[in-house]
Parts: C-alpha cells; structure tokens; sequence
C-alpha cells in the first residue's frame, strides 16, 4: 500500500513538474496553419479574401530560433495580406494560408535526407503553390534544388547563405530557376566582415586574428573567405578553428588566441551553445574583440540571457529587420508590429538572421503572383525577377543569379549591419556607417 | 600553451568525471546500466532553471530541491519501470535508453529548443594559476567532481550500506542470503545516480546554456569513460577521466577542434576490443552486461 501511495505522489510530482515546464517555456510553437478566415487581428479586413488558398509551404527547422521568428514574421505577413484582402490572381481574390513542416536540420546528427524527406512530403501532402523560408542549412538547400526543378515550384529562400546556390542556377538555369534567396548569402558577409576588419586594422591597428566556425557548409566558406582577405592585407591569421554543430568547450581556440596575441576573435556560428564561446573569453580573460556572427547572441534579451557577459562583443544583423534603423523606416514599423502581434519578449527574443527577408518574402511573392496573373511556377519565376520594391530589409532587387543584392545604402540595396553590446545591455548600431549611432568602442578587458 | 593545457585538461577531466559518475555508481551498485541518465541530467538543468528563473527561489533552495526530486526520480524510474524487467539485461537497456529518450525528446516538443535557457554562475570572479586564467566555477567543478569521487569510495568501501548495495552488485544471490534486499539496493543507486546527475547540471550548465542535445553526449560521455575505465571502479573512472579529458584537449589544440568528439568513440572501441573489462576492471562477468 505504502508503495502504491509512494507512486501516486511521484506520478503526481512528475505531472506537475512537466506542467510547470510547459507554462515557463518562451517558446511559442508555432501555427502549423494559417488559414486566412483565421487570423484574428481585431480588426475588419478592408475585403475579406473568401477564394481557395494560396498554399504556402515552410519546410525548415521549426526549432531553431531562426525558423520560430521567421514563421512568426512570414504569418505576420500573410495576416496583413489577407486582411487588406488577399491576393488577386488573375482578377480572383484568393487568401493565403501557411503550412509548415519540422525538418529539424539545425540539430546535430540530423542527416540530409532527412530534412529531403520532410521537403517531399510537405510538397506531395500539401501540394504548395510556393516554398518560403525553405531550408535552414546550405547542405539541405543544396540537395533540395533538384526536388523542388522536378516540382518546379517557386523557392525563396531565408536563411541558408551558401553561394553555391548561385553556381548552381547560373551552370543550369532552366533546372534551377526556380530558386531564389533574399537573405544574405556568404559571399556579402564575407564583404560586411572584411570591411570591418578594414576599419580596424586602420583604426586601432590590429593585425591578429583567430577565427573560429561552426562545421556547416555556410560558415567555414565565411571563415575562409575572412581568411584570404586577412592573408592578402597582412594580417595574421593565428588560428583556424572548426567546431562540430553542438561543441561546448572553446578552450583551446580561445588559448591560442590569448598566447598567439589575437587582436579580434571572428566567431561564426549559428548553433544555440556558441554562446558559451563569449562567456568563456570573459572567463579565461582573452583580450580580444569578439566580432562575428553568434546566433544566440544577437537578439535584444541576450544580454540577460548571458549574464551581462557579451559587454563589447560585435555582432552582425545580416538584414536590417531585428535590428530596427531609421534608415529603412520599415525595420522600425516591423518592430513595433511584430511586439504587438507576439509579445515583447518575442520581439526581445528576434534572430538576427532570417526575421526580415521571411516578412518580405510573402509580399514579393504577393506582388509577383499578381503581376504573373496565375499560380503558374514558370510565370511566378519571370515575375519574381523583375522584383524591385522597397521592404523590412532595404531594397529588393535579384541578381542574375537570383540572389538579392546586399550593399550599404538601403535606397540602392538590401542591407546588413552589426551592433556592439554596452553596459547596461544594449544594442549599438555600429555598421555600416549609415545607421551607425556610434563608433566601435574597445571594451574594457583590451 | 603546456600550462594552459594542464589546467583546461584538468577542468575537463573533472566535467567529465561529474557527468559519469551518477551513470557509474548506479552500474557498480545494482548492475543495472541506467541509459536514462543523460535524460536525467538534462531534467535536471531545466528543473533547476524553471526554479530559479521562472519561480524566483533562492539559488540553494532551487538545488537543493533539484536534487532532492531528481533523487525521487531515479528511485521512480527504478520503482516504476526497470524494476519489471530486472534481470534481463537487454530489456533494462532498452527500457532505460527509452525513458531517457522520452525525457529528452518530451522537452524538445515542449519547445525548449533555443539558447534561453541558461543557469547562473554560483560563484563569480577569476584567478590565475600556472599563467591560465580561470573562472571559480570551473574551480568549484574540479572541486565538486574529486569531494564526490571521493565520497563514493567512502560510501562504497567504508559504510555498511555501501558495502551493502556493493555486495549486491557483485553477487546478487549471495548478498540476498545475507539480508540485503535487492529491490532497496537498486532503488536507492538509482536514487543517488539522479542525486549526482542533478549536481553535474547545477555545477556544469552555469557554464553554457541547457541544450537537448547535451542529453545525448552526456549518456555518451558516461559510457565511454565508464567502459574505459572499468565498469565497476571508481578508481578506474577516474583514470579513465583523466586519460580522455587531457586526451580531448589534446586533440582539439594540436589537432582539430572537431576530432575531439571522435575521442570518446575512439576510447570504446579500443578497450572492448583490448581489455573488455576497463583498465582498472575486475570482474570479467560484468563485461557481458554493456
């Protein structure tokens, strides 16, 4: 008896441990469909659209706080859209509606084919008119180009940044076609790094580095790419290191860069444990500057996250969106709308990559599906093309090659920038210089 | 850079000897392999931050209660599941590997799947040994790991339950005709396995941020240091941290960083292929049960 009653108290224990779990959790799963009839705003849809959906598919790594907040922002969109009416194709007013599928490919240990299966199923079982967000790794991006020539479905891709997908579409147009990408690739942040480099070398005259990567397609090409340029400019390289996707212990990078006399440590990771990788620097005391990409370490409530550790550590914002700047009146507005729509702590809580090109993608589309008349994959493609609007992100223009074009001035292209955390924890626009608030400062361990 | 690797080999010897040793001792004191383990670690961390970050209870309150429920868990997990298919060790494996998958993964789909969940530093501030600036915490760590290691030797070789739950693991049937009851003594090594899971998380996740996947390494880590060690000393644990944890900062600065995940796999599959029994292992039966 006394241990049937000894049972019941545990089960009981465990029942509630797991319910006070699930109520402490920040993290929203997200919708799986957003039907358009659904999308309660508060307000009245200036002309409620009734036709058959417009089927967008999200095939991504659902867990990964680039795909949570990139949902969130392409339903935030579809919301507005549908609202204000939908989309007229061909004279027909037709609604959006979102579905998703978990591909789980940030995760380590998590095979391709995998993620392939999820991408054919989403295709097969929901049959959609379009692919947004699309994959989370350039390895699965790569793989997904030949399903998606079969399907010839149009592909705007928000995340995976390998340039390879380019190669691809300018050796074989007719079969990848069908592939764009409005997020930045590798290659323009390999140019945002370098410039920052640049400014450094002739600001503070550094001319040391250790440079530190996750071992993904997308960020060892960014570190070699940082890599040549510091070799051509004379600068020296004391440490190339590669981290398996899930490494925990940056030690021994982080002693070759205190014994080599690394000025800046580039980190370029998208994994959520390179943030231990700041905590450790502060910890072993390496003098120097943190400047790179770590995905948890960009969003506004990282600060507390990382127990005020991040203090002068730069890092980038590959499009304006999470990083709002007056330059681009529209990263304000996405903001404030996206607080609103999710909560503050979702807004706090926003990537730093991925966030803006979701938003802007579904209007792209919007305005490519109305000029092309039809949901025809062919028609959609050549109006894709011809894309020049003004976004979340700048502007939006594709390349030859289907990449949208990154630069400096948000009037003539899309745009990146980086921030430098302060005490008390805030985010700094430090680059580029257009909406730059003030100059990098050297943190105080240096 | 000698130095250095002294000290961060030491550090890391001592993280991996804390993960392992809740898995070891529940191994050397019931004989059964709680493949749960890392499952268990992980509830652990997430335990302590709902604790602290959600509920607000002090900081040692919020361990304190994380290990005690850990414990009862462990316990629970033996009552309630493993306790039906003792014996047959093939089922206990299965049976254990599943409930840690079910705790790992009921966490992932309750969306505790990004960087935010973080545990605080229980003490701040840094010094400086051998040139190599360290942090208290991975200090508290080295402490923490050896105190238990010792501990468990003591519990083990100087207490009469110890020697009790000992003489259980060794021969089951012999100890029964003693009086020991067998049921009690693999309750409470699951008890004190939780117990131990729970103070690796509390002492180690301050470090970083509570990630799913560390479920998985940790169970991995457990396993390969308790293999290469042998499966029921604690002597031949420690060793065995030793050897991998300078072995893996070894690797990763002279070498490269990602060749010392390959460390751990490396280590199993030398010593089942050279020595089944662990460098310090006695009893070559037990080899039988991994």
């Amino acid at each position: 008896m006394k241990k049937k009653v000894l049972c019941v108290l545990l089960m009981v224990l465990m029942i509630f441990t797991i319910w006070g779990f699930s109520g402490c959790s920040p993290a929203e799963t997200p919708a799986t469909e957003t039907p358009a009839a659904e999308t309660p705003t508060g307000e009245t849809p200036a002309q409620p659209a009734e036709g058959e959906p417009i089927v967008i598919g999200i095939p991504t790594a659902l867990g990964s706080i680039e795909g949570r907040d990139g949902v969130r922002a392409i339903e935030m969109a579809v919301e507005e859209i549908n609202n204000a009416g939908g989309v007229n194709v061909g004279g027909e007013q037709r609604p959006f509606k979102v579905v998703t599928i978990d591909t789980r490919e940030h995760e380590a240990g998590i095979p391709i084919h995998d993620a392939l299966a999820a991408l054919e199923r989403i295709i097969l079982t929901e049959d959609p008119h379009a692919i947004l967000f699309g994959a989370f790794r350039s390895e699965v991006l790569l793989a997904s180009m030949d399903v998606i020539a079969d399907h010839k479905i149009p592909y705007i891709v928000t995340t995976a940044m390998t340039p390879e997908m380019e190669t691809k579409i300018a050796e074989n147009y007719d079969e990848y076609k069908y592939m764009f990408r409005m997020c930045l690739n590798a290659p323009y942040l390999v140019r945002y790094l370098n410039q920052m480099m640049d400014y450094f070398g002739s600001e503070f005259g550094f001319d040391k580095a250790l440079i530190a990567v996750q071992d993904v397609l997308w960020a060892t090409g960014t570190g070699r790419g940082v890599e040549a340029w510091f070799n051509n400019n004379g600068w020296d390289v004391v440490g190339f290191d590669v981290y398996p996707t899930g490494a925990g212990d940056f030690s021994s990078s982080l002693t070759k860069a205190r014994q080599g006399g690394a000025q800046v440590i580039v980190p370029i990771f998208d994994m959520p444990q390179s943030g231990i990788l700041v905590k450790q620097a502060r910890d072993m005391e390496v003098p120097a500057l943190l400047a790179g990409f770590i995905s948890p370490a960009a969003p506004e409530n990282a600060w507390d996250v990382f127990d005020g550790e991040l203090d002068g550590l730069i890092n980038f914002i590959f499009e304006i969106g999470p990083l709002p700047a007056a330059a681009v009146p529209k990263s304000v507005e996405f903001n404030q709308k996206f607080g609103e729509k999710f909560g503050e702590s979702a807004r706090l809580s926003l990537a730093g990559h991925a966030p803006g090109p979701s938003y802007d993608s579904v209007y792209v589309l919007r305005d490519a599906i109305e000029r092309a008349g039809s949901l025809d994959g062919d028609a959609i493609v050549a109006a894709l093309e011809e894309t020049d609007t003004y976004g979340v992100i700048g502007r939006i223009r594709f390349d030859e090659n289907h990449q949208v074009v990154y630069g400096l001035d948000p009037e003539e292209t899309a745009l990146g920038g980086a921030f430098q955390w302060r005490e008390p924890g805030v985010r700094v626009p430090v680059f580029p210089e257009l909406i730059a608030e003030d100059d990098i400062q050297l943190p105080p361990y240096m | 850079m000698f130095e250095s690797m002294l000290v961060f080999g030491l550090v890391n010897s001592a993280t991996l000897l804390l993960l392992s040793l809740g898995f070891s001792i529940t191994f050397g004191l019931s004989g059964v392999a709680n493949f749960a383990h890392g499952g268990i670690y992980l509830l652990s961390g997430y335990l302590a931050f709902f604790l602290i970050r959600t509920i607000g209870l002090p900081y040692f309150i919020a361990v304190i209660l994380t290990i005690i429920i850990t414990a009862f868990l462990g316990a629970a997990i033996y009552k309630l599941v493993v306790i039906r298919v003792r014996g047959i060790v093939l089922n206990e494996v299965i049976a254990t590997f599943a409930i840690g998958i079910c705790i790992l993964e009921l966490f992932r789909w309750l969306g505790y799947v990004t960087y935010e969940y973080s545990l605080p530093y229980i003490v701040r501030g840094r010094f400086t040994v051998l040139g190599t600036t360290l942090d208290y915490q991975r200090l508290l760590i080295v402490v923490v790991a050896l105190l238990l290691a010792v501990f468990v030797w003591y519990f083990t070789h100087r207490t009469k339950t110890g020697m009790a739950l000992l003489g259980m693991a060794q021969d089951e049937y012999t100890a029964l005709a003693v009086g020991v009851d067998s049921d009690w003594a693999a309750t409470y090594s699951f008890a004190i396995g939780g117990a131990f899971a729970a103070v690796a998380a509390v002492m180690i996740l301050p470090l970083g941020i509570i990630n799913i996947n560390l479920g998985y390494e940790v169970l991995l880590i457990a396993l390969a240091v308790t293999v290469l060690g042998g499966l029921e000393s604690t002597k031949g644990l420690i060793l065995g941290c030793f050897i991998l944890g300078y072995a893996q900062v070894f690797t990763s600065t002279f070498f490269a960083p990602h060749w010392k995940e390959a460390v751990y796999l490396l280590a199993i599959l030398i010593v089942l292929a050279v020595k089944p029994s662990g460098l310090l292992g006695k009893f070559k039966e037990l080899e039988e049960r991994v």
